[in-house]
């Protein structure tokens, strides 16, 4: 893991990021309510978004809005969109959808969000005058997280553009507990000295390096606005107060070595070189790839030759020689592993992350000879950027790549459908031809004429079931075997006549039921008949539909596929382009300390050459050589 | 001599920690105007937008072509979960059947449930269902009142029309019964 001094700083950047897109959608806290969803699919957004998945948030919200599906909550989903792609550091489009906002008069509060992120946008392109007044349009108080981050960015821009007096005015009224209330004290301080008030400045920043901190970013803070005292004091020739604001400052903290080097040099000013050689001793045991650790490797032999010891003082520079020689070649090897792209590689496998996003940070050093040296280098802002620009570039071009497999998936699977589409269409047409819906037309019509017919004709057996067909049968059998005038049938004669009559009275009391349900039944065959019609009439359109679509699909997938891979061929490209440009920062900041490491070589063998002259000139005196 | 050199240290020591002792902090409100540190690199990282931003745009419209693709109207289903507070219920995981056919077994990690927590809705499902008469299980468990294991089931009997069909399976806190409450709403 990396150390203290070094998180501190990657925190710094999170929080960058966390301004520039967690308070979106308002502010977060683990205590509020849940907000009122009208659309799920926004919902579904702010799910990932709160997990800090930005880009399948904002990917599900693009969708989301492509098919209108957030519309109760359509300004707030753009407020979110712009702000998801300002954390991806796409300004140009966020700012679009900023002034586009304003423009088409959204709410108040909406509105003045908007001009909140187009203020903060001008600032990080330097358009400070822009910035002024987009923060000067907004109308009330923005939301609680986000009011804080605007009186910071309005006292920033107004420090950049040198409006000190009125950056302190405005950093004076912010809240002692808002959430960025020290960090408020601490550019109170700067402004304030900067305004030429350096007493009320020191005043401020004296307060807040005597602060208790509960977290490692306010310690760290607390550290840097006494060793930013330390040296002006130093810077002012007072070595006493100096020392009692450097003596604050944590020893394992990120300021440590500064702090370290000014207390040796204001004991140095205080003409107690003895003093001076504690923390320098401790400073020159620490990395060389500190600036400051390296500065001390001097100074102490600079303090033994100030308390006379000529001998210590000689034998600390010809050690310092040594140690600038060993650090000048464990810089050439890290350069030539930075140079063989071995730094950036295991940087991102030793950092792994779901997405692309301005979270993501560096924790844990890269496999490299002398880790060491790049402590600095990842500190940089410009370094970080590069490298999560790096690091983004993969996630693209690993996320291209798995469409590129998607979307040959897809063409696999529309040829599929539009043969097993064409198939079933044949056995369909088949059936269409073979005449089954006109059939079935013409025994419905025959059906209904004879219904009408039996209505019509008044007959009482038109309505007669199967078994009064029977009856009806046996009863005109019966009466043709007993008629004729013989007597001794005259009893059966009556009893088919009974019969008879009995049957047509059964079949007139009937008749209305029949012809009841014969017209209902008649009418679900017409409404049958009807929904077959209208499935006929839907295959017919899906036959002239579907295949449209299938080549309406086959079209999209055939734009896309060139423009995944030309898109493909660029990220890959530029993610090689950005490889070097962050290889080279790195390389550069090397170099810069191999230059150190030059200038205080040159320096100590001057002085080396200065002590051999002086003892030439005049022997050392024993008992001074030990302090 | 060490008049000379004392000077000179002096003057490096300046150098290296006094020009960053009066910079203003930063931390909170927004990145300082940072001007590129090259013409080059300016272009470099303009075009990076340019790509991220194409890549983006790109990447919706192959969303947009799966789920037209995967998921047509006509047939598309899509189930959600929500939770309103949701202090009663500690989620662990949902099961989701459809036509007694299980589609979806979801567990949930703290970061999800707190997500659920601040107003996001989950979508646990989308799928195609045919036109006509369906019916969906859901069975929640987790931790209930009192930390005691907590599983409860809720059904609900829908028609698919031929347009997307929208259902939200909601978590609620009922004040009343002091239980948690679980039901089902169809979004039009």
């Amino acid at each position: 893991m990396l150390p203290n001094r070094f998180a501190g700083l990657s925190w710094r950047r999170c929080t960058l990021a966390a301004a520039a897109a967690l308070a979106l959608a308002g502010p977060v806290r683990a205590d509020e309510a849940p907000r009122e969803i009208r659309a799920l699919h926004y919902g579904d957004t702010l799910f990932h978004f709160f997990q800090d998945h930005y880009f399948t948030a904002l990917a599900s919200l693009m969708v989301a809005q492509h098919f209108d599906r957030v519309a109760p909550h359509a300004d707030e989903a753009e407020v979110l969109r712009g702000g998801l792609l300002l954390s991806y550091g796409l300004q140009r489009e966020a700012g679009a959808i900023f002034a586009k906002l304003i423009e088409q008069g959204a709410a108040a509060t909406v509105r003045d969000r908007a001009w909140y992120y187009l203020a903060k946008i001008a600032y990080q392109r330097g358009y400070l005058e822009q910035a002024q007044q987009a923060l000067g349009r907004i109308q009330s108080p923005l939301p609680p997280a986000l009011q804080d981050d605007r009186v910071l960015l309005q006292a920033n821009v107004l420090m950049a553009r040198s409006d000190y007096s009125a950056a302190a005015t405005l950093l004076e009224g912010v809240d002692e507990k808002a959430a960025g209330a020290r960090f408020a004290r601490f550019n109170l301080g700067v402004a304030l000295i900067k305004a030429g008030d350096a007493a009320g400045g020191t005043a401020v920043l004296n307060a807040l390096g005597q602060q208790g901190a509960q977290d490692e970013e306010m310690r760290s803070l607390r550290d840097r606005a006494n060793v930013a005292l330390g040296f002006a004091a130093l810077n002012d020739k007072q070595p006493l107060a100096a020392r009692a604001f450097l003596q604050r400052v944590r020893l394992q903290g990120q300021q440590a070595n500064k702090a370290l080097l000014g207390l040796g040099w204001s004991s140095a000013a205080l003409k107690e070189p003895r003093q001076a050689l504690v923390p320098w001793s401790e400073l020159a045991q620490r990395s060389s790839s500190d600036a400051a650790a390296l500065e001390a490797q001097i100074a102490l032999p600079y303090a033994w030759a100030e308390l006379g010891a000529y001998g210590q003082a000689l034998e600390r520079y010809q050690g310092a020689l040594s140690s600038f020689e060993r650090e000048r070649l464990a810089l050439d090897e890290s350069i030539s592993a930075i140079r063989s792209g071995s730094l950036v590689d295991s940087l991102i496998e030793r950092n792994p992350g779901d997405e692309m996003g301005w979270f993501w940070s560096v924790r844990a050093l890269p496999a490299v000879p002398h880790p060491e040296h790049l402590l600095q280098v990842l500190a940089q802002n410009e370094f970080q950027e590069a490298l999560k620009n790096y690091r983004d570039l993969r996630f693209l071009a690993r996320h291209l790549d798995a469409w590129r497999e998607k979307l040959s998936v897809f063409g696999d699977m529309l040829a599929t459908r539009r043969k097993a589409f064409a198939q079933r269409l044949a056995q369909l047409q088949a059936e269409v031809q073979q005449g089954k819906m006109a059939g079935l037309r013409s025994r419905r019509d025959s059906v209904a004429a004879e219904l009408a017919r039996g209505i019509d004709a008044s007959d009482p057996t038109a309505f007669a079931d199967a078994r009064q067909l029977d009856l009806l049968q046996r009863v005109a059998s019966a009466s043709a075997t007993v008629a004729g005038p013989d007597p001794e049938l005259q009893a059966y004669r009556e009893r088919v006549r009974l019969a008879a009559g009995a049957l047509t009275w059964q079949l007139a009391q009937d008749r209305p039921q029949r012809i009841w349900d014969a017209t209902r039944e008649l009418q679900a065959v017409d409404a049958q008949l009807r929904e077959a019609s209208q499935r006929d009439a839907a295959l017919a359109q899906a036959q002239r539909d579907e295949p449209v679509r299938f080549d309406a699909f086959e079209q999209r997938i055939a734009a896309l596929d060139p423009l995944l891979q030309s898109l493909g061929t660029q990220v890959a490209a530029l993610a090689k382009e950005q490889q070097s440009a962050v290889q080279d920062l790195a390389v550069a900041s090397l170099l810069l300390q191999q230059q150190r490491l030059q200038a205080y070589s040159a320096q100590a063998r001057f002085a080396v050459a200065q002590l051999y002259d002086r003892a030439s000139a005049q022997p050392e005196a024993p008992h001074a050589a030990k302090p | 001599m060490m008049y000379r050199y004392r000077n000179w240290l002096a003057g490096l020591c300046l150098g290296l920690s006094l020009c960053a002792a009066w910079g203003a902090e930063t931390s909170s409100a927004s990145a300082p105007p940072a001007p590129a540190s090259s013409l080059a690199s300016a272009a470099l990282d303009a075009r990076i937008q340019d790509i991220k931003s194409e890549v983006i745009g790109l990447n919706r419209d192959l969303l947009v072509l799966e789920e037209e693709l995967l998921f047509p109207a006509n047939t598309q289903v899509a189930v959600f979960v929500s939770m309103d507070v949701g202090k009663m219920f500690e989620l662990d995981s949902v099961q989701l059947k459809l036509d007694d056919k299980l589609v979806a077994s979801y567990l949930y990690t703290a970061l999800e449930v707190q997500a659920l927590h601040r107003g996001g809705v989950q979508r646990l499902y989308l799928g195609n269902l045919r036109t006509g008469a369906h019916e969906l299980v859901a069975f929640f468990t987790g931790k209930g009142p009192h930390e005691r294991d907590y599983k409860r089931g809720t059904t609900l009997r829908f028609d698919k029309e031929t347009q997307a069909r929208f259902i939200e399976l909601r978590i609620r806190d009922s004040s009343a019964k002091l239980q948690p409450e679980f039901d089902v709403k169809l979004w039009q």
